[in-house]
C-alpha cells in the first residue's frame, strides 16, 4: 500500500459529513429558529428580549449541563426534575430559619443524591435510567413529605435573600452570570482535568477505559454527582425566580433538559459531545418555546414538539456503526 | 459439487483472500489448512453466503451461485458449524436445532413444542448421539453442544433436496480426544448423504478425517494433496512457507533476560480457572503460555491484569506482595494489558491517536495540574514517530488507523506508561505479515530494554519463537516448562504433548 492510498482512507467523505452535521447543525438552526422569528416579530432581536431570553434559559442550560455529563459517559439521569423541585422545596422551607445558610443545604442535598444514584449505578450494576428513575421517584416522594404536598411561597423575609439572584449587574440579568459560570465551568472540567478526560474516555469505550487504568466506578460517581449538584442549583434559581418552592416545580423540565444536550449534538450514547453544544441546544429549545408564545401557538403543545424534537435529533445524529443492537 | 472460483476478498486495505479456488466434491471430505491470518475463516464465511467475495464467483454442479445470505446458502444445502458456537445457551437443544425454522412446528400461531422435541431427537439420533433436548444449552459440555451444533446444521436434509456441504470451522480446536474421535466418526459415517469442508490447524487430524487437502498461506491457496500422499511435517512446511524460523521471529535479537525478578506468582489461583501456578518473570524476559481454550491461561493473564481477582496463592510485584483487585491497581503496578480484543479492550477507538496514548498516565500530559494539550500532542508525535505510527496527525481518531498501527498505539500508551511488566494477549491477532513483524520487533525492543513480558498467542509457532521460556498449561495447571533460548527452541510436538 503505497502513502497515498494509506492516507486517503481518512479523508472519506461520509465521516466528514456526519461530522459536519453534528457541528454545524445546531448552531446553524439556532441561527434560521432566530430569524424565522424576527421575520413575524422584528422585536424579537431586541436587546431587552434577547437578554429576557438568556436568562430564561439560564435554569434549562444549568440542568442540561449537569446531564451533558452523565450523557458523555453512556448513561441518563432521569432524576434531575425531582431533585431540582427538592431543592426548591428546602431553600423555600428553610430559607426564614437559615437564610442564606439554605443554600447549601439544598446544594448538598443535590450532590448527595447524585452520589447515590451513582453508588447504586456502579455498585449494584443497575442501569443508570433504572437508578435515576427510582432515586427520582424517592426524591420527588421525599419533596412531596417535607412540603406537605403544597407550594411554598418565599416570604418577605426569605425573599431578601433571594433578590441577589433576581437582580441584575450593569444591566445583565446575574442569572445569566450564573449559567456563564457554570458553563465556563463545565467546559474547563471536560477540557483541562483527568475527570474530564476520564469521562469521554469512559463513554466512547468502557472496557478500554477499564483495561487503560481508568477508575471507572468513581468517574461515574462523579458524573452523576455533578448532576445532581447541578440539578439542585437550576432548582434554587428557579425558587428564587418564582418565588416559591413546590415539589413539582421542575416537573416539566426534565423533556427539554435532555432535548438540549442531544440536540446540541451531544451523542446519546456517550463519548462525544460538549457543554458548548449543550448551551447551543438549551438556546434552540428556548428559542422554540419562547417561539412558540410570539407565533401563538398553544403553549401546552411545547412538550409535544420537544419530544419530537428529541427523536429526530437522536435518528439523525445516532451512529449507528457503533452500535448493534438498541435496546 | 461446491466450487469457489477465483475469489478475491479485502478487508479496509488488507488482501484477505487472492485469487482463490477451492472445489468440494460429492461425499467428500476436504480439510482446510492454515495458520492464522491465511484466510480460512474468510473462506468460510463466503462459502457460507455471510460475506460477498469482491470477485470471484461460487457455482453449484457448474452453474454459478450468489448466496445472499446464511439462509439462501441452507436453501442450497450448504450448511456452517461454527468455530465459536452459535447456540443460544439460554434456550433449550430442541429450540437451538430448530431456531429459525419454527414456523414448520406452529399450527395457528401456536408452537408444537411436544413435535419439535421429537424431531429433534430424530436429528440427534441420525449422528448418533443421545442427548437430552429439552435440557437448557448452557447445561450441555462443550464437545456435547458441538454435537448439537451438527444436528442442526443436519436439518438443512429435511428442507432442501440438493446434496449436503456442511462446513466445520475448527470444530476439534476446544474439543478433547475422545470428542474428537467421536466427531471423526460422525463425520465419516455421514460421508454418505453429504460431503464435508473440515477448517483446523491440527495437521494430524485434518489428515486423519479428510480425503483431500488444501493448503493455504496468505490468503492464497498454495497446494492441494491427497490425504494418503502427504504427512503433516510436510503439510506443515507448506504451511508456514518458510524454513528458518529464528529470522522471522527476530531471535538474532533475542537478548538474555537480566537477574531482577518483576513478576512471580506462587501457587496462585482463582477457583473455577486455574491453580498452583507458580510463575516468575525476570527483566527482558519474555515467559510464552501454551495451552487450548479453557486451559486457564486467559484466566491467568486475567488475573494478573487485575481483572479477575486471585482466590489462592500470592502474588509479588517488584518484590512486593500485592492483591490484585482492579486494572487500576495493577497499572500503578507497572503492569501493562495488550488485551486480545483490541477494538473493545485494547483502544478507545473513537477518541484520538493522542488521547489514548496518555490515557494510562495522563500525568504525563499534565502542567499545573490541567491537561497540557501541547505536551500531549507533543508525546503523542514522538511515538507516532519511533514506532513509525502511520497516521495524517495525533488527533485522528484510533478506529481509522490499520490493526498492526493500532497495536502499535496500545504499546505506545504502556511505554508512556513506563509499565515494566506486559501481558500481551495474542498481540499479533488480526495483523498482516508485514505488521506482524514490526510487533515482533518491538517485542524484542522491549524486552532488550528489561521490560518483563508474558505472552500468549494464537500459534505455538509464535509463542515458541518469541519467548525466552514456554509453560504448558492444561486444565488450569501448569504442566510443562521449557527452556526457549535463542537456538535452542524446544520442538511444537513436545509442547503440544504437554497441553493435550
Amino acid at each position: 500500500m503505497n502513502e497515498v492510498t494509506a492516507l486517503s482512507q481518512f479523508r472519506s467523505w461520509p465521516e466528514f459529513s456526519s461530522g459536519a452535521l453534528r457541528n454545524l447543525a445546531p448552531p446553524a438552526l439556532l441561527v434560521f429558529l432566530v430569524g424565522f422569528i424576527a421575520l413575524f416579530v422584528p422585536s424579537f432581536l431586541s436587546v431587552q428580549t434577547l437578554t429576557m431570553v438568556l436568562a430564561d434559559t439560564s435554569v434549562l442550560f444549568i440542568l442540561a449541563t449537569g446531564e451533558t455529563f452523565v450523557i458523555l459517559l453512556g448513561g441518563i439521569d432521569l432524576s434531575i426534575q425531582a431533585l431540582a423541585s427538592l431543592a426548591s422545596v428546602i431553600v423555600a422551607q428553610l430559607l426564614p430559619s437559615l437564610g442564606l445558610g439554605a443554600f447549601p443545604v439544598a446544594i448538598v442535598a443535590g450532590l448527595l443524591f447524585g452520589v447515590v444514584s451513582g453508588v447504586v449505578h456502579v455498585r449494584l450494576r443497575v442501569p443508570s435510567f433504572v437508578a435515576t428513575l427510582a432515586s427520582g421517584g424517592v426524591v420527588a416522594g421525599l419533596a412531596l413529605l417535607a412540603a406537605h404536598g403544597r407550594a411554598i411561597t418565599i416570604e418577605e423575609e426569605g425573599r431578601a435573600h433571594v433578590d441577589w439572584i433576581n437582580a441584575s449587574t450593569f444591566g445583565l440579568p446575574n442569572v445569566i452570570a450564573i449559567a456563564v459560570l457554570v458553563g465556563l465551568a463545565g467546559f474547563f472540567i471536560l477540557r483541562y482535568t483527568r475527570f474530564g478526560r476520564y469521562t469521554v474516555a469512559v463513554g466512547a469505550g468502557e472496557p478500554a477505559a477499564l483495561a487503560a487504568g481508568v477508575n471507572v466506578d468513581r468517574t461515574k460517581i462523579i458524573g452523576f454527582a455533578i448532576s445532581g449538584t447541578l440539578a439542585a442549583l437550576a432548582g434554587i434559581i428557579l425558587a428564587a425566580r418564582l418565588s416559591s418552592g413546590s415539589p413539582s416545580l421542575a416537573n416539566q423540565l426534565l423533556l427539554p433538559a435532555i432535548a438540549a444536550v442531544i440536540v446540541g449534538g451531544t451523542a446519546i450514547t456517550g463519548g462525544l459531545g460538549s457543554v458548548g453544544r449543550t448551551a447551543i441546544g438549551a438556546l434552540i429549545i428556548s428559542v422554540v418555546r419562547i417561539g412558540m408564545t410570539f407565533i401563538g401557538v398553544n403553549i401546552f403543545a411545547e412538550n409535544i414538539v420537544f419530544g419530537a424534537m428529541l427523536i429526530a435529533a437522536v435518528a439523525i445524529t445516532i451512529d449507528r456503526s457503533k452500535i448493534a443492537i438498541i435496546k | 459439487m461446491l466450487a469457489a472460483r477465483s475469489i478475491s476478498k479485502s478487508f479496509s486495505g488488507v488482501q484477505a483472500l487472492h485469487n482463490v479456488s477451492v472445489a468440494i466434491g460429492a461425499n467428500e471430505v476436504v480439510g482446510l489448512i492454515g495458520e492464522n491470518g491465511a484466510g480460512k475463516s474468510t473462506l468460510m464465511r463466503i462459502l457460507s453466503g455471510t460475506q460477498a467475495p469482491d470477485s470471484g464467483v461460487l457455482t453449484l454442479d457448474g452453474a454459478p451461485l450468489r448466496l445472499r445470505s446464511a439462509r439462501d446458502a441452507a436453501r442450497h444445502g450448504v450448511g456452517m458449524v461454527f468455530q465459536e458456537q452459535s447456540l443460544l445457551l439460554n434456550l433449550s437443544v430442541a429450540q437451538n436445532i430448530y431456531l429459525g425454522q419454527e414456523a414448520e412446528f406452529t399450527r395457528l400461531g401456536v408452537v408444537n413444542w411436544r413435535a419439535m422435541r421429537k424431531a429433534a431427537l430424530r436429528q440427534l439420533g441420525k449422528i448418533g448421539v443421545d442427548i437430552d433436548v429439552a435440557a437448557r444449552t448452557a447445561d450441555l459440555t462443550f464437545a456435547a453442544r458441538q454435537m448439537v451444533e451438527l444436528a442442526k446444521a443436519l436439518t438443512l436434509e429435511d428442507s432442501t433436496d440438493r446434496p449436503l456441504t456442511i462446513l466445520l470451522d475448527e470444530p476439534t480446536s476446544v474439543l478433547a480426544r475422545a470428542d474428537i474421535d467421536i466427531l471423526f466418526a460422525r463425520v465419516r459415517s455421514l460421508k454418505a448423504r453429504a460431503s464435508f469442508v473440515f477448517v483446523s490447524h491440527r495437521l494430524d487430524e485434518v489428515l486423519e478425517v479428510s480425503d483431500r487437502v488444501y493448503v493455504m498461506k496468505d490468503g492464497q491457496v498454495v497446494g492441494e494433496y491427497g490425504a494418503e500422499k502427504v504427512t503433516a511435517p510436510q503439510l506443515h512446511q507448506i504451511m508456514v512457507g518458510r524454513g528458518l524460523h529464528s529470522g522471522y521471529y527476530k531471535e538474532a535479537q533475542q537478548a538474555s533476560p537480566r537477574a531482577p525478578v518483576l513478576l512471580q506468582a506462587k501457587a496462585l489461583g482463582v477457583s473455577g480457572a486455574f491453580r498452583n501456578v507458580d510463575l516468575a518473570i525476570r527483566e527482558g524476559e519474555v515467559v510464552g503460555i501454551a495451552g487450548v481454550v479453557g486451559s486457564g491461561r486467559e484466566e491467568l493473564t486475567r488475573a494478573l491484569g487485575g481483572f479477575l481477582p486471585q482466590t489462592s496463592g500470592s502474588l509479588k510485584i517488584n518484590g512486593d506482595i500485592v492483591r490484585l483487585t482492579s486494572p487500576e491497581q495493577a497499572v500503578k503496578l507497572g503492569i501493562g494489558m495488550v488485551p486480545r480484543e483490541r477494538r473493545t479492550e485494547g483502544l478507545v477507538m473513537f477518541l484520538s491517536i493522542a488521547s489514548n496514548i496518555t490515557l494510562a498516565n495522563l500525568d504525563a500530559a499534565m502542567a499545573h495540574g490541567m491537561i497540557d494539550h501541547r505536551r500531549e500532542r507533543a508525546i503523542a508525535e514522538q511515538w507516532l514517530a519511533r514506532l513509525r505510527i502511520k497516521a495524517p496527525n495525533v488527533d485522528v481518531a484510533c478506529r481509522k488507523l490499520s490493526g498492526g498501527n493500532q497495536q502499535k498505539v496500545v504499546l505506545a500508551r504502556w511505554m508512556t506508561a513506563g509499565s515494566r511488566i506486559l501481558i500481551l494477549d495474542h498481540p499479533t491477532r488480526g495483523l498482516d505479515v508485514g505488521a506482524k513483524e514490526e510487533v515482533y520487533e518491538l517485542v524484542r525492543e522491549l524486552s532488550a530494554q528489561g521490560v518483563a513480558i508474558l505472552l500468549l498467542s494464537d500459534t505455538l509457532e509464535e509463542t515458541i519463537g518469541l519467548s525466552h521460556r514456554v509453560l504448558a498449561m492444561r486444565d488450569g495447571e501448569i504442566t510443562a516448562n521449557f527452556d526457549a533460548a535463542a537456538g535452542q527452541k524446544p520442538a511444537q510436538v513436545d509442547v503440544l504433548r504437554a497441553m493435550v
